[in-house]
């Protein structure tokens, strides 16, 4: 048995004793193999995602250069994409606002801002706006429509909030959950029976499609406009809120540790509200915005805003308000390329596709998580 | 305390649901059911809730004309009439299980007859093979899809043996079919000078095979095709569909489809990215709620077709049946919806079948399809072999003012 393998003869000590050195000395090895996984991770999170968002605008960009020699349809995409995106930001808002405070996917929320459409729809018919109403009238009459829907559908989230998620603050996660989407199915129905099943078509008060001026080839309109013009500073109001009041301090403070916030003194439940009456506020903004932008109305448009709008909040990373607009604009993005150079039957499948890419790479979203899970 | 505040509010929001839910239930019309002899039922079911309800209505408000005029008999056997609505008001238009379950009510009842629907030809899909296994005469006032009765272009594979599985044809229609009515769209869009066409479709049976055969038929007529889409029903706004049937300098729009997915919303964002494009719709969307519904610039470059013509180009009968309508239910002449004639001649068809064919329903499916009129309020026609009816008149619509204007007659030449 002479001149056998160097562990077949060897006593069990003296293997144990190689099994060792070889162990150690493979030690360094791996946690250089792992270091460079690391790396290489690291640099697809960091650069394999922004590849990802520029496929479809680099391939139909460098299409659109090859077949007419200019990028204004592809701008012009992006330019419809941003408009869009918009009104999508402002319902995202509320879902990342209430998710990052109670941890909560409130599936509510699209339907909140149906009702704000709803609401919007209808005040225009009791204030008496319509196409005849003069410059001066409009502006007052929409700034009022704009106050109403988001008093509105801030007082119906507090509402749902009280009713459906405060006695359940303390019951298992999935409670709550199944609540919200109970809400949801009774704001579609309270929907349906006030203008039924069917489209409404909203008097086109603003014009929307007027093309207002045009930049290197991308016509902007009344639409693009608006959606912009009141998005952007609710976003910049909502931001600064957070960050610089009392309430928005004791918010952020309830969202990391709502135990550590009652100890010093923040009313957990009263802030709380806040935050659905602050994500109310948005919903009903781009109810409004919707019915003005899209001229259409709709019970059931509540579900399929309220999914691409958490997708967004998903996408730019729960809980974190900044993600959940550039989520929103990246989404509105997605579908006006795909609407327009794919086919609208594959939208829902590619921007869904762009999402599960994006948390493959970047599981806490574009911008990271804010939430308590997430630290 | 909480928790039981929370389950009372619990509590009355499932009372409201379900009450929401009641709201869609069946519409059940009145008949005769005096006593003396056989008294046997017609069925009814067409969609009663969203954009699609003003027109079933007059439909229904047809059938029973003709139901009342015939005495509510047909021979020596007495007619109870029972209306169904094959829409829910979730999805505000037909929707599959309701189809399902009204064809099944039918089936399932033994004094059923014949039953006249569906208006959509999605949903006669469904329920022609459940009355097909029931032995039960079906007549739709309405179905144009080809692949219901036929195979060929603008059929999907396995049409339309798939919708019998007896073998046996149960199924007839008193509307020409949509080889006709592309034949129609394509002359309607020659005359009005199109040269290139963009052809959408809302993917459902009927919007596939419309679309299919009016993209045929323009081919054949030297307009050149610049694309073909569908378009989602539930999307918010069509603004990038519409950016890219712009792109690619199309002069006309042809949009298969129904009027319940959402088509008022298609019409204005094509009219707005294309303000020169003419607008072109198959009898979908030619209801005086589509008119209605889109403003005034769109109305101008909004051309469609529906299988009825003026009253003044029908036949005396059909004339007389406007008068009787109107007397009837006291509607404006331009208010009646083009299919409250087919919805009269559905009726008058199947009452003669059941007048020949008395309680036997195989005998009551063969005179309906054996069905040779040289006289009705659709001027003469037969019914082939494939229950399908010989008539090939399509009347060329204008909207304007909210209603539909009537234009021309145009014959369907699909040869």
């Amino acid at each position: 048995m002479s001149g056998g393998g160097p562990t077949g003869s060897a006593p069990a000590s003296q293997q144990r004793a190689e099994k060792s050195r070889m162990e150690a000395a493979s030690v360094p090895a791996r946690a250089g193999r792992r270091g460079l996984t690391d790396s290489a991770r690291s640099f697809i999170s960091r650069y394999g995602l922004i590849g990802i968002l520029l496929i479809l605008p680099v391939a139909f960009g460098y299409s659109d250069l090859q077949r007419e020699g200019d990028l204004s349809r592809l701008a012009t995409n992006l330019k419809d994409g941003l408009s869009n995106g918009a009104i999508l930001a402002l319902v995202a808002l509320g879902y990342t606002l209430v998710y990052g405070i109670i941890e909560l996917i409130n599936f509510a929320h699209g339907d909140v801002f149906m009702i704000g459409t709803f609401v919007s729809f209808g005040f225009f018919g009791t204030i008496g706006l319509t196409l005849a109403t003069g410059p001066l009238g409009l502006v007052l009459g929409l700034l009022v429509t704009l106050i109403l829907a988001m008093v509105a559908c801030g007082t119906l989230n507090v509402m749902i909030e009280r009713v459906a998620y405060r006695p359940l603050r303390n019951a298992p996660r999935l409670a709550p959950l199944v609540a919200a989407v109970g809400f949801s199915f009774i704001l579609q129905n309270v929907g349906l029976l006030w203008l039924g099943g069917s489209h409404r078509s909203v008097p086109d008060l603003i014009n929307s499609q007027k093309q207002l001026f045009e930049v290197a080839g991308v016509p902007v309109s009344q639409g693009d406009i608006l959606a912009v013009a009141v998005t952007i500073p609710l976003v910049f109001v909502l931001a600064g809120f957070i960050v610089r009041s009392r309430i928005g301090k004791a918010m952020r403070a309830t969202a990391q540790d709502p135990d550590a916030a009652r100890l010093m003194g923040i009313n957990v439940d009263t802030t709380i509200s806040f935050t659905f009456l602050v994500g109310g506020l948005m919903a009903g903004a781009a109810g409004l915005i919707s019915a003005l932008y899209q001229t259409d109305v709709w019970f059931f448009a509540g579900f399929t805003a309220g999914l691409l709008a958490f997708t967004a909040a998903v996408m730019g990373g729960i809980g974190n308000l900044k993600g959940a607009v550039l989520g929103g604009l990246i989404i509105g993005c997605i579908q006006q390329i795909s609407d327009n150079r794919i086919g609208t039957e594959w939208t829902p499948a590619i921007v869904f596709a762009y999402l599960v890419l994006i948390l493959v790479f970047r599981p806490q979203g574009l911008l990271g998580e804010q939430t308590r899970e997430a630290g | 305390m909480l928790r039981v505040r929370f389950l009372a509010v619990a509590t009355s929001c499932c009372a409201l649901t379900f009450g929401v839910a009641a709201c869609g239930d069946d519409d059940e019309g009145g008949g005769s059911t005096t006593a003396g002899g056989k008294t046997l039922t017609i069925y009814s079911s067409l969609p009663l809730q969203g954009a699609s309800r003003p027109q079933s209505e007059d439909v229904i408000k047809g059938e029973r004309l003709a139901l009342k005029q015939a005495g509510n008999k047909a021979g020596d056997v007495r007619i109870k009439y029972v209306s169904l609505d094959d829409a829910t008001a979730a999805a505000g238009k037909w929707e599959a299980g309701q189809v399902s379950a009204n064809a099944r009510k039918a089936a399932q009842d033994k004094n059923a007859i014949a039953y006249l629907g569906e208006f959509n030809s999605g949903a006669s899909a469904i329920s022609i093979p459940i009355l097909n296994e029931a032995g039960i005469l079906q007549v739709s006032p309405s179905n144009t899809a080809l692949g219901l009765t036929k195979s060929g272009a603008g059929a999907e594979p396995g049409e339309p043996n798939k919708y019998y599985p007896t073998g046996k044809r149960t199924y007839g229609r008193v509307v020409p079919i949509d080889t006709i009515q592309g034949a129609a769209q394509a002359q309607y869009m020659k005359d009005e000078g199109v040269t290139s066409l963009y052809v959408l479709n809302d993917k459902e049976v009927y919007g596939l095979g419309v679309a299919k055969n009016t993209e045929d038929a323009a081919k054949k007529l030297g307009i050149k095709i610049a694309g073909t889409d569908g378009w989602d029903g539930k999307a918010p706004n069509y603004r990038a569909l519409a950016g890219k049937i712009k792109a690619s300098g199309a002069d006309a729009v042809f949009t298969g489809g129904i009027i319940d997915n959402n088509a008022p919303q298609l019409y204005k964002d094509l009219n707005a990215a294309l303000p020169d494009a003419k607008l072109f719709g198959p009898d979908g969307v030619a209801t005086v709620d589509m008119t209605k519904e889109i403003p005034p610039k769109v109305q101008a470059k909004t051309y469609l077709t529906a299988p009825t013509v003026a009253p003044d180009e029908l036949p005396p009968a059909g004339q007389k049946f406007y008068k009787d309508y109107q007397a009837a239910y006291g509607e404006a002449e331009d208010q009646i919806d083009p299919y409250a004639v087919y919805g009269y001649e559905a009726m008058s068809a199947t009452l003669a079948a059941i007048e020949k064919g008395g309680d036997d329903r195989e005998a009551v499916i063969q005179a309906f399809l054996d069905t040779d009129k040289e006289e009705s309020v659709l001027g003469p026609y037969s019914i082939d072999e494939d229950g399908d009816t010989t008539l090939t008149n399509y009347g060329a619509y204008f909207a304007k003012g909210g209603k539909l204007v009537f234009n021309k007659v145009i014959k369907g030449q699909t040869s």
